[in-house]
């Protein structure tokens, strides 16, 4: 098995893919997707530490977040839906306003 | 030994690629189909850190359901023409890419110090739990040390579907 510090290190490339989604993209439905890159970093880290560690507690709380995940996904895809009914546009740059 | 840093250095290229690649592909499309990739590559992280019921998880959920509902609203929605506008901040991408940058080196810093690894030891070593049964461990766990957390996490999906089908709903009248 690889050494801890490696599956750091993919860990926080994949947490700077994300960032980097977020910053460059202006697609919604990509930036929604880059945050899921960065949650999925996040879970990589947990469950190295865990494994580590001899703990289970990392794997448990990679299950919460996949759920949490899931029900941000839902919600936040309703949400672009919702907003490409009013503006026929997903361009982040053209939200600016908070009433639709 | 040999065949385990192999498949680490396999998975993980898979994994990096396909985050790449949501980033820089042109279409939402493609974004989706290189981000299934990098789920699937997490899995097999997953594998390699010997957490098989959470690598099975992220198949069925991430790269199945939740990737299947992206999928959907790419295709009810028509994309891809907001891209070719120009931007209009032009140096939106470099700075975007120096900020980034600016995270990665935070984080190495962090990943670098000796002081990385000093919590306490649990009581589930990798033996342990091949020898109970990755699944039934983390099944034990969950239904008594974390059972509230797994209760509120039931709450929380329900507040989430419901959320999700009052804000798509189509307003009527």
């Amino acid at each position: 098995m690889a050494p801890l510090e490696h599956y750091l290190i993919v860990s926080a490339l994949l947490f700077t893919i994300g960032v980097m989604g977020v910053i460059v993209r202006r697609n919604v439905i990509v930036v929604v997707m880059s945050i899921e890159i960065m949650l999925n970093a996040a879970n990589l880290a947990f469950i190295s530490f865990g494994r580590f560690l001899d703990s289970m507690d990392g794997q448990l709380i990679v299950f919460f977040v996949m759920a949490v995940a899931a029900a941000e996904a839902a919600v936040g895809l309703a949400i672009v839906i919702l907003i490409y009914r009013n503006r026929e546009s997903t361009d982040v740059d053209e939200m600016n306003l908070l009433k639709l | 030994m040999m065949g385990g840093a192999i498949f680490f250095y396999l998975v993980a290229g898979v994994t990096l690629g396909g985050a790449l690649g949501v980033v820089v592909s042109p279409s939402p499309l493609y974004s989706i189909l290189s981000l299934i990739a990098a789920f699937l590559g997490l899995a097999g992280l997953y594998l390699s850190l010997s957490a098989e019921f959470i690598a099975a998880v992220q198949v069925i959920v991430y790269a199945g359901a939740i990737m299947v509902l992206f999928l959907f609203v790419v295709m009810l929605l028509d994309l891809g023409r907001d891209e070719r506008k120009p931007l209009r901040l032009p140096v939106q991408k470099l700075f975007g890419t120096i900020a980034a940058l600016a995270v990665f080196a935070t984080i190495l810093k962090v990943i670098e110090s000796d002081s990385i690894l000093t919590g306490a030891r649990g009581i589930y070593p990798a033996e342990r739990v091949s020898e109970l049964g990755n699944t039934q461990v983390v099944g034990r766990l969950l239904f008594t040390e974390y059972l509230l957390p797994f209760q509120a996490m039931g709450v929380l999906l329900f507040v989430g579907i419901i959320g999700a089908v009052v804000l798509a709903r189509r307003r009527t009248g």
